[in-house]
Order: structure tokens, then C-alpha cells, then sequence
């Protein structure tokens, strides 16, 4: 006999979580390094705890079928611990990849910061040198680039 | 009056093209490099006519000095 066993993504952002349960409509309270949430089951509270790097849903091993008895349950269409984990699973993925969005735009914002920068330092390089060379400096903007025009007249 | 002109240009990306006018011999890339200097890697140099012109002038009069 073999099987094959998938894991849920792990859940390694605690922000991401909680965006993800908040979407899902997840009543929850956090508890040190727990997220209880409301599904109540025969050992109470089922939550997710923060150990080695991730949060692991805790569960009664039995909550896995459709038939088990909750003490307390509010999400009809996430009976099973399966259900529920693959939704939040989905809604999380969809959390992280709008992070990835967020920092991508920071990143590239960051960098086009950067490069304005260095061009004016490059710019007001040049024009100091210029003036103390003597030259009579005037500037203009050709599309993206800046053209300075030094003049000086000889004797 | 002569003038001396240089035209620099600044791209997007910070890179400096300069161009000189009115510049006898090397004295236009003795400007530049003091105009430019730290500002970069220079990655070419291209002389122009006139930097080639100017250089003639001075060994044709030198020659000229040398026969009198």
C-alpha cells in the first residue's frame, strides 16, 4: 500500500494570518503565541500556534469528518478541519501574493528614488565645476536627460 | 571674443556625454577631464576634426620657425 500526504502551506507570517482569517470572516482572539479561533471542538478552542518557524493548527485528530459533533461551530461549509484549513489556505496565498505586489513597488519605487538621486548629484557635480572654471551655465531638458551648455569666452 | 563651449549631457541613468567646441589641440580634453573628473569611467574618447586641425597648425609653425 503507498499513499501520498500534501501539507498546507505553511503558515509563516502571522500578518498574512490574520488578514487571511479577517478575510474569511474568522472570529478570533489572539493568546501569546496562539490565534484561537471559534471552532470549539471536544478539547476546546482550536487554534493556530506559532512553533519552529510556523503556525500549526491544533485540532482534535477526530474533527476531520463531516459528522463529528462541535461544540461549537459557526461555518457550515468548513465542517472538517480539511475544509477549513483549505480555505484559509487559498485566502492566505492570495494575502502573500499581494505582499509580493506591495514590496515589488516599494522596491522599484526605491530604486527610481535612487537614480533621480545620483543624476541631480551628477548634474550639480558638473555645474559647480563649471562655475568655478569660469563657464556661464544654462540647462536644459531634452526628454529624460538634462543637457548643460557651458560657455565661456577667451581673451 | 573666441568662445569655449562644452555641451554636457546627463542621461537617465546618470551616464555624462560631454562635447567641446572652440578648444585648441588637447587643452579640450585637459577640460574635461577636470570638468569630469570622479564623475564616472570614461568609456570613449573621439577626437574630432578640429582636435586634429588645431595639432597641424602648431607643427606646420613650428616647422616655419625652424627654417628661418
Amino acid at each position: 500500500m503507498s499513499a501520498v500526504v500534501k501539507t498546507v502551506t505553511p503558515f509563516t507570517q502571522r500578518d498574512l494570518l490574520l488578514e487571511a482569517l479577517d478575510e474569511l470572516g474568522v472570529v478570533y482572539h489572539e493568546k501569546g503565541n496562539a490565534i484561537m479561533t471559534e471552532r470549539v471542538d471536544y478539547y476546546g478552542a482550536q487554534c493556530f500556534i506559532y512553533e519552529q518557524g510556523a503556525y500549526r493548527f491544533q485540532h482534535d485528530s477526530s474533527a476531520n469528518i463531516q459528522s463529528y459533533r462541535w461544540r461549537q461551530l459557526n461555518f457550515k461549509e468548513w465542517k472538517t478541519v480539511s475544509a477549513f484549513l483549505g480555505a484559509v489556505e487559498k485566502v492566505y496565498h492570495q494575502a502573500y501574493e499581494r505582499l509580493q505586489q506591495r514590496m515589488a513597488a516599494e522596491e522599484r519605487r526605491r530604486l527610481e528614488e535612487e537614480r533621480k538621486r545620483f543624476v541631480e548629484q551628477q548634474k550639480q557635480a558638473v555645474i559647480q565645476r563649471a562655475k568655478e572654471q569660469g563657464y556661464n551655465i544654462k540647462e536644459i531638458r531634452k526628454g529624460n536627460k538634462i543637457q548643460l551648455q557651458l560657455v565661456r569666452t577667451t581673451y | 571674443m573666441p568662445e569655449q563651449r562644452i555641451t554636457v549631457t546627463i542621461d537617465e541613468k546618470g551616464q555624462i556625454t560631454a562635447k567641446t567646441a572652440g578648444f585648441q589641440g588637447e587643452a579640450c580634453l585637459d577640460e574635461l577631464q577636470s570638468l569630469l573628473e570622479d564623475l564616472g569611467t570614461i568609456h570613449e574618447v573621439k577626437k574630432t576634426d578640429a582636435y586634429y586641425q588645431q595639432n597641424a597648425i602648431k607643427v606646420t609653425k613650428k616647422q616655419t620657425v625652424g627654417r628661418t
